[in-house]
């Protein structure tokens, strides 16, 4: 990665550094290369957590928490294992999930099902070209998944439903529900070109 | 729950947070020793992560002025030693699930080099991880079973599954912060002001489950952070807290 850009000391999201580059830094304690890192994911953590929780003050509750445990754990995240980004979403995703799930008694739950059209309200943002390209191929790439498929990743992913629950909202066998949610990511993972070099 | 065979096929919904607590460790004792798996999951994991993508909402300016003026007063964990979905088993409670046999099979094949000494120390805990499966079981189906959760002091969770007829507890501790060198977390049992060990975690370790004896009758299952080699007594402050009444 070029690195001509950080030569302006303005921390900016277009700063041409990778992110795990900037995670490592992050775990050495380095609290601009963190301010970077924010301004890198912190639209995603934060529109991610305001999916799943439906509630823009939780959504900042959770955000806050989900950045200052990546600046606490950031020396654990292994490159191998995943890109730096998804390491953030993965732990975003969980912690709001705990949090909608914690709030709402289970029975509760299956019963509120939300219209799945209800979307963030598109903000005015400075958008990175790369970032964009990657929000269209994802739209894209779901639509490729069967309604089944694409109904059990994102009732779970962006409801934070469990798979019981799924399989109660979408009245499917529980085994099918599983088994949707791999073939489908599957599918979704060779339509993006995911690859992890474990 | 799910058979042996099953666990394999949890891997969608895991990638997708869609297990339950209890189901989530199940699956994680599996890609522990199935090193297929963890590459499936880690490509499945990093898919779904994708899926943040579309969501992009701008926070508040004030977030960001928030976040940094606590990160200043955090202090960070030490590096992993290990892979963070990998743990060894001596920082583990509880060694085998129910995928014990085909996850052992497949790290004893991965492991070829200490093939010897893997089997023998897998044949013993086989023995007894399946016994302590069976308890599990038995308490997680019980009819009287009772799920309780709560958020520990400084992240991760506790979730509690109680049987009163059984006499047993499981509990589940998921992604605690590192309770600091030389120290554990330990689990107690309170009778009404009167706390009793119900086990010690080994240092460093953060996530696990364990089976619990002799809860009927009391009222409160707390964990603080005690010196690695235990205490009789809680001797600081509790990080979580599970009433077991009501």
């Amino acid at each position: 990665m070029r690195s001509e850009d950080r030569a302006t000391r303005v921390p900016s999201p277009t700063a041409d550094e990778s992110a795990e580059a900037l995670l490592r830094a992050v775990a050495a304690g380095d609290e601009q290369a963190f301010a970077r890192f924010y301004d890198l994911v912190s639209a995603r953590v934060y529109g991610l957590a305001r999916r799943v929780l439906r509630d823009a003050a939780q959504a900042e509750e959770v955000a806050q928490e989900v950045m200052v445990e990546v600046w606490r754990t950031a020396g654990r995240f292994d490159q191998t294992r995943g890109s730096a980004t998804s390491w953030v979403f993965t732990i975003a995703h969980r912690r709001a999930v705990d949090r909608v799930r914690s709030e709402q008694a289970g029975a509760d739950r299956v019963r509120r099902l939300v219209p799945e059209a209800e979307q963030t309200p598109h903000d005015i943002v400075v958008e990175e070209a790369a970032a964009k390209m990657e929000r269209e191929s994802v739209r894209r790439c779901l639509k490729t998944l069967t309604v089944l498929q694409r109904e059990a990743i994102t009732l779970a992913y962006y409801s934070g439903y469990t798979y019981r629950e799924v399989a109660q909202l979408l009245d499917t066998a529980l085994p099918t529900v599983k088994t949707r949610m791999r073939d489908g990511l599957i599918r979704l993972r060779d339509c993006l070109g995911v690859e992890v070099a474990a | 729950m799910t058979s042996p065979l099953d666990v394999h096929s949890l891997a969608g919904p895991y990638s997708l947070d869609a297990l339950d607590d209890i189901e989530r460790e199940l699956f994680e004792d599996h890609i522990i020793a199935c090193e297929t798996c963890a590459v499936e999951v880690a490509e499945l994991r990093e898919t779904a992560a994708m899926l943040a993508e579309p969501t992009w909402a701008v926070p508040p300016p004030r977030l960001k002025t928030a976040v940094m003026a606590q990160i200043s007063g955090t202090r960070q964990s030490l590096p992993s030693m290990r892979p963070p979905t990998r743990r060894t088993p001596a920082l583990r409670w509880r060694h085998r699930s129910r995928s014990l046999v085909a996850a052992g099979v497949a790290a004893v094949v991965a492991a070829a080099g200490v093939y010897v000494v893997q089997e023998l120390r897998l044949r013993d805990q086989r023995i007894v991880a399946q016994a302590e499966t069976a308890r599990i079981e038995s308490v997680l189906t019980a009819p009287d079973a009772k799920l309780r959760a709560v958020n520990v002091d400084g992240g991760g969770r506790l979730t509690v599954v109680t049987s009163d007829n059984r006499d047993e507890a499981v509990v589940v501790l998921a992604d605690a912060t590192e309770p600091g060198p030389d120290k554990a977390y330990q689990l107690w049992l309170i009778q009404g002001s009167t706390p009793k060990s119900a086990g010690l975690l080994a240092p460093d370790q953060v996530s696990g489950m364990r089976l619990v004896s002799g809860v009927r009758g009391t009222n409160i299952l707390a964990m603080t952070i005690e010196p690695a080699a235990g205490s009789l007594v809680p001797t600081t402050s509790v990080k979580a807290q599970v009433p077991l009444t009501g």
